[in-house]
């Protein structure tokens, strides 16, 4: 079979066009460390989420050092707590899950973005940069008044972190 | 008649046409599709995806 010179070039470039994206999803995975959400949490009881150790009383605590744990409920129509509040520079893991109906957990404007189930619990971690508020949205429609569904994360330098921690009202 | 068109066109295909046929035109245009792939996939993925902020790591 005789195959045209340019058909051959072609060919080649659409290989190397496909090496190419896999290349880069594999850097991403390599390099800046991209994850997935993961599944690797147990299942919880979306009606007892006031018995629950880590949900009971939705929180941002410090679980190393710089490292953050910040435990979130979302129900119809709000985030608990809110503001989500942590601090500049460090590793914060969210621990999601719903008391109620189907949510999401979009931090906007980045790629902090899950699903939230009842009865799962959706965990993904991120590095925070310098202190800057963002808004929280929840992506799934969830009800009547879903639209109104919202919170914010704040993250704030240390020094205001544990100013807010101490001074009692750190949710 | 019809005979020597079956007869005479598949010597032609398989003989003439390789060298002279030069689609440098479908070349160019899949040249410059490739180019505008490749530069969406550098900014959707580099600059877009990868440079906002909380990166989920985990």
């Amino acid at each position: 079979m005789h195959i045209h010179a340019y058909e051959k070039l072609w060919l080649a470039a659409s290989v190397l066009l496909i090496l190419f994206l896999l290349g880069s999803v594999t850097y991403g995975a390599v390099g800046p460390g991209i994850a997935m959400v993961s599944d690797s949490e147990q299942a919880i009881d979306p009606g007892a989420l006031d018995e629950d150790q880590r949900f009971s009383e939705p929180r941002v605590e410090q679980v190393g050092e710089n490292e953050y744990a910040a435990y979130v409920v979302a129900r119809q129509f709000r985030f608990q707590p809110d503001p989500i509040v942590v601090p500049e520079d460090s590793t914060v893991t969210f621990y999601v899950t719903s008391a109620d109906v189907i949510h999401g957990f979009e931090i906007a404007g980045t790629n902090a973005n899950t699903m939230v189930v009842p009865g799962e619990v959706s965990e993904i971690t991120v590095e925070t940069d310098d202190p800057a508020e963002y808004g929280l949205i929840c992506n799934e429609y969830c009800g009547l008044a879903h639209h109104g569904m919202e919170g914010k994360v704040n993250v704030v330098s240390q020094s205001e972190f544990e100013n807010r921690t101490n001074g009692g009202d750190g949710e | 008649m019809g005979r020597n068109e079956t007869a005479h066109a598949p010597a032609e295909d398989v003989s003439g046409d390789t060298e002279e046929f030069d689609p440098i035109g479908t070349l160019t245009l899949i040249g410059i599709y490739f180019v505008i792939l490749v530069l969406s996939w550098v900014y959707i993925y580099y600059i877009e995806f990868l440079g906002r902020d909380l990166i989920v790591v985990g």
